[in-house]
């Protein structure tokens, strides 16, 4: 089989996130809804911090680092000012919902046409594993040793339920990134629906930014390495407890870019 | 024409392309003249007028249109001033230029509204984390505000860093005369701007660097630039040509006062001068230091507890008495005069 290069990253740059992560695969996918789309030569990555950032390094469009949680300022401002770009950032959890949650709801609110991409692995992956605003009870993480979340933390925060208050969001979605560990009688295969779902939902997302609209998904990913678990388990643990917790969906498709 | 009137007209002048600011006394007014110059249309390349939720957003705007290369800028004051710090270290390394207009109230914490030079050390000294360096310039006129702002841009640019005026509530209220010829609005070269890479090559406005070697390399261009950057300090001197009984070290709001002073002196046959820092940093220490060998005495009046003074040390080695004048009070003429003895 050949494999097609494509022009959106460096030629043979070398994945560095965490073997079983699927923070490369997203931003794979990104790479190409921007080129079935056309629009590399217009796009403009926005990277947040977390193990996002990593993405400099691989892919081939226009780049500003943001610094923490502030990707969405940056973004509404190029897109004001540069109106045919085509903008975009993939934050994580912490990024997004904790330090950056100011941010993310206000461009949600004012609805100017970019695109956020969510990774969330119910963590802080790139900091060592401390808790999130989305951990849940019994994930146990650096800074809750005991897997609990200190009550008065209370529940796990829903980016989509947030979100869908404001009517400036014009595709919200959320889905599982992570393919599901498929056991046969002697082997494990994993479940390829979970690709196509994402990549449906990413190009879908730039979709309705070119329709003028703001966009959001959600992606239930995996952080083996910080919840201590074999890349395996911590696949079985996003569709077993995550997606039960964050329940995957289309909350909203304004423009009607899914059908 | 009132300060903050002038302020605005000047930058929309000078070709800005976007404010973003959140509301701040005594800044306020610049950003709401600004409001009804967007408002007008008259401006074709004044495209985005934006109230942010906070400091922190107007920072990371500001961030944003820099780094796409666009002409922006916000007014904003000491509380403000603290909340966009990260920011602007990003924007240091990232080489990503916007102007700072900080109309300096009297602090720290809430303080008052009153005019302050407060703001001075963490302007000149490092406005964010690593190292962070800005142009800083100081107007002591109406006048002089609007062609620092003019100003502000251009060595944004061409330095491709953050810079800033400090200016006061004086300066901002105050009705003055001014001068202003029209001409073309600036176009910055902006080549390597990240707005799309379009059929060019690929741009990165970066700060990251995780090795050691590629963080030390990058920083010492920038120490280089900051070297080169010292060729545009600008300054003023009064009385300057001959030996003085005493030399008056003051800028912005508080050299005007001083400059009075001076002439009363002057009126009564006392030798004194006053060197008037326009930028702050890169700061003027060569000519201070050839003005001061010609002086008995120096003597800096500011409108904080002195540091001026502490820059000046540190720039050339000079140990001047200092005035100053804290909590939102302007100078008195009459202590300004006695500090000639
Ligand atoms: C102002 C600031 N505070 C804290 C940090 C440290 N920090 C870097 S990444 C991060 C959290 C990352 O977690 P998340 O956004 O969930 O992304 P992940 O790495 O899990 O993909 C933190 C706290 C920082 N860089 N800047
Ligand atoms: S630390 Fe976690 S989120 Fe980051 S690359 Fe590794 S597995 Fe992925």
């Amino acid at each position: 089989m050949e494999v097609k290069q494509l022009s959106t990253f460096f030629p043979n740059a070398a994945n560095t996130y965490c073997p079983g992560c699927e923070h490369g695969l997203l931003l794979k996918f990104i790479g190409m809804a921007l080129e079935e789309l056309g629009v590399v030569d217009r796009a403009v990555m926005v990277g947040s911090v977390g193990c996002s950032t990593l993405a400099y390094k691989f892919i081939n469009v226009d780049y500003v680092q943001a610094p923490h949680g502030r990707a969405p300022s940056i973004m509404q401002a190029i897109k004001l000012l540069e109106p045919e770009s085509v903008v975009f950032a993939i934050q994580g959890d912490g990024d997004a919902l904790s330090i950056g949650l100011q941010e993310l709801i206000n461009a949600a609110n004012r609805g100017i046409p970019v695109t956020v991409f969510l990774y969330n692995n119910m963590v802080f992956g790139m900091t060592g594993g401390q808790m999130a605003p989305t951990t849940p009870n019994g994930l146990k993480t650096t800074t809750t040793p005991g897997g609990i979340r200190y009550k008065y933390l209370g529940p796990p925060l829903d980016a989509c339920k947030i979100l869908s208050g404001f009517d400036g969001v014009k595709y919200l979605k959320r889905v599982i990134i992570t393919p599901r560990p498929i056991y046969t009688k002697d082997r494990l295969m994993y479940s390829s629906k979970e690709a196509i779902e994402s990549y449906r939902a990413v190009l879908n997302a730039l979709k309705t930014q070119l329709n003028g609209g703001f966009s959001f998904v959600e992606f239930l990913g995996t952080c083996n390495v910080n919840w201590k678990m074999t890349i395996e388990e911590s696949k079985k643990y996003v569709h077993e407890v995550t997606a039960k917790m964050f329940r995957p969906g289309l909350c909203r498709d304004e423009f009607g870019v899914e059908k | 024409m009132q300060g903050a009137e002038a302020i605005a007209f000047a930058a929309a002048e000078s070709g800005l392309e976007a404010y973003f600011g959140y509301p701040i006394t005594p800044s306020s007014e610049i950003m709401e003249n600004l409001a009804a110059i967007y408002e007008k249309g008259k401006y074709g390349n004044f495209r985005v007028f934006f109230q942010t939720s906070s400091e922190i957003e107007s920072i990371n705007m500001l961030f944003g249109a820099g780094a796409s290369g666009h002409i922006a800028m916000t007014a904003t004051s000491g509380p403000g001033l603290s909340l966009m710090a990260e920011g602007i270290s990003y924007s240091f390394l990232s080489q990503v230029p916007f102007l700072i207009i900080d109309v300096n109230r009297g602090g720290p914490g809430l303080g008052n509204v009153e005019p302050e030079q407060s703001d001075l050390s963490f302007v000149y000294w490092s406005l964010g984390h690593g190292g962070t360096r800005v142009i800083a310039m100081s107007p002591f006129t109406v006048s002089e505000a609007m062609t620092l702002v003019k100003k502000g841009f251009e060595l944004a640019f061409k330095y491709r860093m953050p810079a800033v005026m400090l200016t006061d509530g004086v300066i901002v209220h105050m009705y003055e005369n001014i001068s202003w010829k029209t001409s073309e609005p600036l176009r910055p070269e902006v080549s390597w701007s990240a707005r799309g890479r379009g059929n060019g090559p690929r741009h990165e406005i970066n700060s990251i660097y995780l090795e050691p070697k590629d963080l030390r390399a990058v920083k010492g261009d920038l120490l280089k630039k900051l070297e080169a950057l010292k060729k545009e300090a600008a300054y003023e001197c009064y009385y300057c040509d001959g030996p003085l009984d005493a030399l008056y070290i003051s800028y912005g709001i508080s050299a005007r006062i001083a400059l009075d002073a001076v002439r009363d002196l002057r009126r009564s046959g006392i030798r004194a001068g006053l060197f008037r820092p326009i930028t702050i940093y890169p700061f003027a220490g060569e000519a201070l230091a050839n003005v001061a060998k010609m002086a008995k005495k120096l003597v800096t009046v500011e409108m904080n507890e002195g540091q001026m003074a502490k820059i000046i040390k540190a720039e050339t080695g000079l140990e001047p008495e200092g005035l100053g004048y804290l909590g939102g009070e302007v100078p008195r003429l009459e202590e300004v005069m006695e500090a000639w003895r």
